[in-house]
């Protein structure tokens, strides 16, 4: 029987953390086939099992380009997630997937992109920042925004210092007031905020906005008044999901059903959905 | 020409079924004032009359409260999964209620829009449908409000129509019905009648329209404040599926099951960071119909709903599809 809610093995290769309470992991096929044919797009989720207590819902990290491992990226906060914490290098973890849309990075090709990310937000961010930069010719200037409640919220920030080595590639970290430390360098403020003061000039950019309801709701009248169209700001959705393959009604909003018509939507296609994400 | 069974006839073939191996299944009475679709042991168990129809709906036969997705192992750092390779018998439901045989197509799609969910379908092919059409309504049947009647033949494989005198006219509508019923009937002359009610109660189109644009509307929130969230409505729903998956047994490795799960539940959308989506029981009731009268036929064409009334009958404070959208026809 062909059994799509069976998931592929993975083995933890390499595990960092991140913040007290983030950590991210590198994982690998257990299966070498599985290893070889896989494929997905950046921005597509996973399904991610701990075994004997569940499964939970990431984005996929790790740029489409990296054929070797992925990686993901995550806060305790639940009982998957509080499993998948004590998980170390070696263990074995299941994965199902990749689910839903993914970015389109084809259809960015020769456009200004702009990046803005609060907390959390960052890894569904981190595997299009790679991946435009290992398609730099593609793209145009690159604006990564980043901000978090606290200096120590902050994840990869080493990964930030390298993108900045980049061409044409602006970084702008940021904390929230009092969230610096005495020795912070980056901004303080919140990342709408930051982002408008920082004046971008971008010529009809590609804004891709993650973070939590409050600042993508405070980021979208900055972006209207830079001329920003609706159609070229898109977000992702991570509702609550179960299945990832459109059967068990979770995270249905309006006429979508996100884990397969999402989780990438532009505010234009969101402008239409009832409030319910 | 017709074919027609006598009840003893029908009942002893139920027995002959259950011998040579097939499930059936069935309404039987399983306290003074409870009816259920239930495992039968014998045709006998069987009950055909005396009741509008059972508590629970056919569901359960084809997508089951639990089901074990597969089983695994955990030993050290290794995982070892397990198929769940349980052979399946032939089943039979038999007396299901038109308006329960009729959610077993609408709900086709969902587990097969792109992925095929082979855990439904392996029980769909192994299933018979036999549905006994009704005589009669109650206060809280709508089959006419939404395109079906008493004596509608969709999703099933055979229906009977009573006769009177504890007969009925087999109709055999597949292959899958006409084995079970081949040599088993006999001619007449007789054909069956079903009810001719319920009235229609509303306007399935009126009801979309307005669910459709009254996302925001205090009329919500008027309904659900009698609602407890319990479930009840989902859980006996023909047509309601959303479902959870979860880990069951011990933490050395047990199984994964999908389990029924309902938007009614709080925590149902609420996202790690602590947001919820729908925060409040009106966005949940909501939700309900919404994707019923809304949702569901965008994106399949159908809806979500028999008008089998068993989300009216079960309710504990009267709340229900039929209450809150008739309301919505009648303003």
């Amino acid at each position: 029987m062909d059994n799509v809610y069976k998931p592929d093995l993975m083995e933890v290769t390499n595990v960092r953390q991140q913040t007290p309470d983030v950590k991210s992991m590198s994982l690998r096929f257990l299966d070498p086939g599985r290893a070889r044919n896989f494929s997905f797009q950046v921005g597509q989720f996973g399904i991610f099992s701990a075994f004997g207590y569940g499964e939970s819902t990431f984005n996929i990290c790790s740029s489409s380009n990296w054929k070797d491992h992925i990686e993901i990226c995550f806060r305790k906060v639940g009982r998957v997630t509080e499993a998948l914490w004590r998980t170390e290098e070696k263990d074995v973890v299941g994965f199902r997937g990749p689910y839903g849309n993914g970015y389109p990075m084809e259809a960015w090709k020769g456009r200004d992109l702009i990046f803005l990310g609060g907390g959390i937000a960052m890894p569904p961010i981190r595997c299009a920042v790679w991946y435009a930069l290992e398609n730099r010719a593609d793209y145009g200037d690159i604006t990564v925004v980043y901000g978090a409640r606290t200096v120590a919220d902050l994840v990869f920030l080493n990964e930030l210092d390298e993108w900045a080595k980049s061409e044409r590639v602006r970084i702008i970290r940021c904390v929230d007031p009092s969230g610096e430390t005495p020795g912070w360098k980056g901004e303080i403020g919140f990342v709408p905020h930051v982002f408008e003061r920082a004046q971008v000039a971008a010529k009809d950019p590609v804004v891709l906005v993650i973070g939590p309801p409050i600042m993508i709701k405070n980021t979208l009248p900055i972006l209207d008044k830079m001329g920003v169209k609706p159609a070229s700001v898109y977000t992702s959705i991570e509702n609550r999901m179960k299945c990832g393959i459109g059967k068990c009604g979770r995270c249905n909003v309006g006429p979508l059903y996100l884990c397969k018509e999402g989780p990438v939507l532009t505010m234009e296609q969101l402008q239409r959905l009832p409030a319910d994400y | 020409m017709s074919e027609i069974i006598s009840q003893a006839a029908l009942r002893a073939l139920a027995t002959e079924w259950i011998s040579a191996g097939k499930n059936v299944a069935g309404p039987a009475r399983v306290k003074p004032d409870l009816v259920l679709y239930r495992p039968l042991r014998s045709g006998n168990d069987l009950l055909l009359e005396g009741y509008q129809r059972p508590s629970n709906s056919i569901k359960e036969f084809l997508f089951p409260k639990s089901e074990k997705l597969y089983g695994y192992k955990i030993r050290g750092n290794s995982i070892e999964l397990t198929e769940n390779d349980t052979p399946l018998a032939a089943q039979v439901v038999i007396a299901a209620r038109p308006c329960d045989a009729a959610a077993l197509p609408v709900l086709d799609h969902v587990f097969n829009w792109d992925f095929h969910d082979e855990f439904y379908n392996r029980r769909r092919a192994a299933t018979t449908v036999v549905t006994l059409a009704c005589i009669g309504y109650d206060e809280n049947c709508f089959c006419t409000s939404v395109g079906l009647d008493p004596g509608s033949d969709r999703g099933s494989d055979a229906i009977l129509f009573e006769l009177g005198n504890r007969q009925y006219e087999v109709r055999c509508t597949t292959e899958k019905g006409r084995a079970l019923f081949g040599g088993k009937t006999q001619k007449s002359d007789l054909t069956g009648r079903s009810a001719t009610g319920p009235e229609k109660r509303f306007d399935s189109q009126v009801v979309r329209e307005f669910v459709g644009t009254h996302f925001e509307d205090p009329f919500w929130k008027e309904h659900a404040l009698t609602c407890i969230g319990c479930g009840t409505c989902a859980f006996s729903c023909p047509a309601c599926h959303c479902f959870d998956i979860v880990d069951a047994g011990p933490a050395a490795g047990n199984e994964r099951v999908k389990t029924w799960d309902s938007c009614q539940f709080s925590m149902f959308t609420a996202h790690a960071s602590g947001h919820n989506p729908r925060v409040v029981q009106a966005a949940r009731q909501r939700q309900r119909i919404l994707h019923k009268f809304v949702i569901y036929p965008e994106k399949f064409g159908e809806i979500l709903c028999t008008g089998c009334g068993n989300c009216t009958r079960n309710c504990p404070v009267g709340l229900g599809v039929l209450s809150v959208v008739s309301e919505i026809n009648h303003g």
